[in-house]
């Protein structure tokens, strides 16, 4: 049972690195950036390089984080921009884009199943059991980065901003904040953190061209049933987290796979603004 | 002659086809209050969208403060020393009233002491900081708005209905203030109103829309009610 609440809690801290990114593209610019899978996929390939490099693991991250940023900075201004006022555009643009990273990485990389070094092997003792040092950081990671990003919104100017253009661009735009450059700056990040979570993802799994899908459809529907807020969205990866874990774990992983967009929906059906306040 | 606070020169503008405000033009110097009037649907909020650069004119050219603004982002005309009042959705709801204050400012460098100017004139805004703005009674987000619209030390203020549905203590209050930011620092205004007893109690000149036009206009003095009322009841 121990284990069970382990794997849940973890399993949440997981979910909540992978989708915070596009919950906070999300929150400012109001699109679904599809190409998150691909960012995430450029991370975990990031992780790879470091590793056929002979670096340290630790140098993975935030190699992952930069890169993404980069890339996020330039995706922003020559695709995503220009299709601000047509936000479906934006969306099917963010899609073809993860189209090509995927392709572009299959002529890179090649098809096949690859691995990388994790930073931390091993496993501690934990509340009685044994139990994966590598999972329990990547908790730890959750928190940070939902501690960090909190600290940001609400303790500084920048923060600020991003929060009166979330609620009201129009009357930010009238007192003077340049949205245009928030929404910049926000989607650089949230790609940003994609890449990274793409890179700290990896140790537990494999690398493959398509491994952002799954994480994408994942994220995607943890997104749509929290809203902006960063709260939601972490109780949304620790209730339909645990379940996936459940059903995983007494039934089949095959249907755990499936649980966490099946439970999103239903919520969506019965609850339309899911768990964030309504 | 000193140079315009505000010029509108030949403006038309609108949504998509419909145009709502047709060859507007009109001048205000620094230190002036101008009242726009109007009845509902004349165009009396699209003048003020158009000014500040969220409806680009079809036609025409606006120039603030002798700088040829038309093409602009809203952002670079408000970060220009300009404030805007919309008439909706004017503050942000979940926001505290210290934090919608704070966005009131182009940076929180010298925040303290100009939020202690503006909250001079609204002393509960002081002990309010921490309540969430949404909460406030309506009177009170518009007293908010006002010294938020204040704290930059503008020099155009441009005010959308700000008398609508409130007290006329209150309404007293913000004809006060704003004569009395007007004489102190020369602030120029621009004030979009339906109440015609406030507008003309803060006004020195005053300007009727009809239609998207601007049918009428002058100096505020004795008897000019009746004539506003005249076109108002048409």
């Amino acid at each position: 049972m121990i284990d069970l609440f382990l794997d849940i809690v973890t399993t949440a801290g997981i979910l909540y690195v992978v989708a915070v990114g596009l919950l906070v593209v999300f929150g400012v610019l109001k699109i679904i950036n599809f190409a998150h899978g691909g960012f995430l996929t450029i991370g975990g390939y990031a992780a790879l390089i470091t590793t056929e490099l002979h670096l340290s693991p630790w140098v993975a991250p935030p190699l992952a984080l930069v890169v993404g940023i980069v890339l996020g900075m330039v995706v922003e201004r020559l695709i995503v921009r220009p299709l601000y006022s047509r936000p479906l555009d934006a969306i099917l643009a963010t899609w073809g884009l993860s189209i090509v990273v995927v392709q572009l990485i299959t002529i890179g990389f090649g098809r096949g199943t690859q691995f990388v070094m994790s930073p931390l092997q091993g496993a501690v003792p934990l509340l009685g059991t044994s139990y994966s040092l590598y999972r329990l950081a990547m908790l730890a990671t959750a928190l940070i980065i939902g501690a960090a990003i909190a600290a940001i919104l609400q303790g500084t100017r920048l923060g600020l901003t991003a929060r009166a253009v979330i609620m009201n661009e129009t009357l930010a735009q009238s007192l003077g904040i340049n949205s245009a450059l928030v929404r910049f700056v926000t989607f650089s990040v949230g790609a940003g953190l994609a890449t990274m979570a793409g890179a700290l993802i990896t140790p537990l799994l494999s690398i493959d061209p398509l491994m952002g899908v799954p994480w994408l459809l994942n994220a995607f529907m943890l997104v749509m049933v929290s809203g902006t807020s960063l709260v939601s969205l972490a109780l949304a990866s620790l209730v339909l987290g645990g379940a996936q874990v459940v059903v995983s774990t007494y039934g089949n992983p095959i249907l755990g796979a499936l649980t966490i967009v099946v439970l999103a929906a239903l919520l969506l059906r019965v609850r339309p603004a899911g768990f964030a306040r309504a | 002659m000193a140079e315009a606070a505000l010029r509108l020169d030949g403006v038309t503008s609108g949504y998509g086809e419909a145009m709502v405000l047709r060859d507007v033009s009109l001048t205000l110097l620094p230190g002036e209050i101008l009242t726009v009037l109007g009845k509902n649907g004349m165009g009396k909020s699209t003048l003020l969208k158009t000014i500040m650069g969220f409806l680009p004119p079809r036609e025409g050219r606006v120039h603030i403060h002798g700088r040829d603004v038309t093409r602009l982002p809203p952002h670079r005309r408000a970060g220009g020393s300009v404030s805007y009042s919309p008439q909706d959705q004017a503050i942000f709801q979940d926001l505290t009233v210290g934090e919608n204050l704070r966005l009131g400012l182009r940076s929180d460098r010298g925040a303290a002491a100009a939020v202690e100017r503006v909250t001079a004139f609204f002393p509960f805004l002081a002990q309010r900081g921490r309540q969430p703005a949404g909460t406030l009674s309506g009177g009170e987000q518009k007293m908010l708005i006002m010294a938020r619209a204040l704290l930059s030390n503008p020099r155009l203020l441009l005010i959308d209905e700000i008398s609508e549905g409130l007290q006329p203590s209150v309404i007293l209050r913000l004809a006060e203030v704003l004569r009395r930011e007007c004489a102190a620092r020369e602030l120029t205004i621009l004030i979009i109103e339906q109440n015609l007893r406030f507008a003309l109690s803060v006004a020195s000149r005053y300007a009727v829309l009809v239609r998207g036009e601007i049918v009428d206009g002058g100096r505020v003095a004795p008897g000019v009610e009746a004539r506003i009322q005249d076109h108002l009841a048409v």
